[in-house]
């Protein structure tokens, strides 16, 4: 797959994600409440809505630095190894930030 | 829109660069006496032959076709021949003039156009016919036709080239005048090879470096809509094979009339 289609899906798949995230976290329809928050964050579901939302970030923000930075015509010359490099930070990032998120727990 | 309240002196000030002499290029103010449909390219010819011989500009037919005289005119890239001077000045009574930008300077607003030529090449810009040539002609419907969207209309004068910001960043992005010349062979039904000219510009440094910007349709003294070319390719080139057999199968019927609606 091109960078320009994983681009724009990742940027779908953000809106989507962005919605949720900005409704859930910032204007609930109830009142915010910690403990409601805790019980959200150990919902698996939850759980797997924010890797997911992780992995279109990273993907939407890795592809679109790839980009912009490959438009220069000197950094252009290495973009094989710049797409390594956003390769593996991303795969870092995202296993990083997976295993927090699904490590989660209530505490006891 | 211009008006008739043309006897009066304007300020024309031109970028001057001469390789041999300046280190950088600086700003040189003339007086020019503006006449009623004086363009920017008449008043140049006046400094020119009145006041500074030295002062260097390609141009060539002065109607608009050739393309030669496109320079940038107040912050804006368009063809000299074809503005008029005093919807320029403005009421500062001034018209700021310089070579085309993102492209080496020759002398003053000569331009060293290679890049440009050597990306345009790349595209294969001309028709590569069917094996199989009607004996008498083509035959294309009127959509066919439309779907060019007067591409072929364009005189590859630089303007949408060197207005273009990725061109400014990366000399290796094939750039708007070399795609819309492309859109134009891969929409154009005679030709066989939209399959591989599809494939040539899925890279790197193809119709996917295009940001959208839309400064090559600001630029562009012909009215042509690059942008909507590049999309429309970067569409069909992720359909490629689709595309293919339906270019196929409408050659078949090439030297076939267009059946009446």
């Amino acid at each position: 797959m091109r960078v320009f289609q994983l681009q724009r899906w990742s940027a779908i798949a953000l809106l989507f994600f962005l919605t949720i995230h900005m409704i859930v976290v910032h204007y609930p329809p109830f009142h915010i409440n910690f403990d409601n928050i805790l019980v959200r964050l150990e919902n698996p579901v939850w759980k797997v809505i924010d890797i997911l939302f992780l992995l279109s970030v990273l993907v939407h923000a890795l592809t679109g630095a790839y980009q912009v930075i490959t438009d220069v015509d000197r950094a252009f010359d290495y973009r094989k190894g710049l797409a390594w490099a956003a390769a593996v930070i991303g795969v870092v990032a995202f296993v990083y930030g997976a295993a927090t998120i699904w490590a989660f727990q209530l505490p006891v | 829109m211009s008006n008739d309240n043309t006897q009066r002196t304007v300020t024309v000030s031109i970028q001057r660069f001469d390789p041999d002499v300046d280190k950088k290029p600086h700003m040189q103010d003339y007086q020019v006496e503006m006449t009623k449909g004086m363009t920017i390219l008449d008043a140049l010819h006046e400094i020119k032959t009145h006041q500074d011989g030295s002062v260097t500009y390609r141009r060539s037919c002065r109607h608009g076709i050739c393309g030669s005289c496109a320079m940038l005119i107040n912050g804006r890239n368009t063809l000299a021949c074809k503005t008029p001077l005093i919807d320029e000045v403005g009421h500062k009574n001034r018209v700021t003039l310089g070579p085309l930008p993102y492209l080496p300077i020759i002398k003053d607003m000569v331009v060293d156009r290679t890049t440009f030529w050597e990306q345009y090449l790349r595209v294969k810009p001309w028709l590569i016919p069917p094996d199989d040539i009607p004996e008498k002609e083509f035959r294309m419907s009127k959509e066919e036709v439309n779907a060019l969207h007067d591409a072929e209309s364009c005189i590859m004068c630089g303007a949408c080239y060197s207005s273009c910001t990725v061109i400014g960043l990366n000399k290796h992005y094939v750039g708007p005048h070399a795609l819309l010349k492309a859109f134009m062979r891969v929409m154009d039904p005679r030709d066989e090879a939209p399959g591989q000219r599809l494939a040539d510009l899925d890279g790197a440094d193809g119709v996917y470096r295009c940001h959208t910007v839309f400064n090559c349709i600001d630029a562009c003294p012909k009215g042509l809509n690059p942008t909507q070319a590049i999309e429309t390719l970067r569409k069909l080139a992720q359909k490629r094979k689709k595309f293919e057999t339906t270019r196929r199968k409408r050659q078949q019927h090439l030297h076939e009339p267009i059946p009446a609606k």
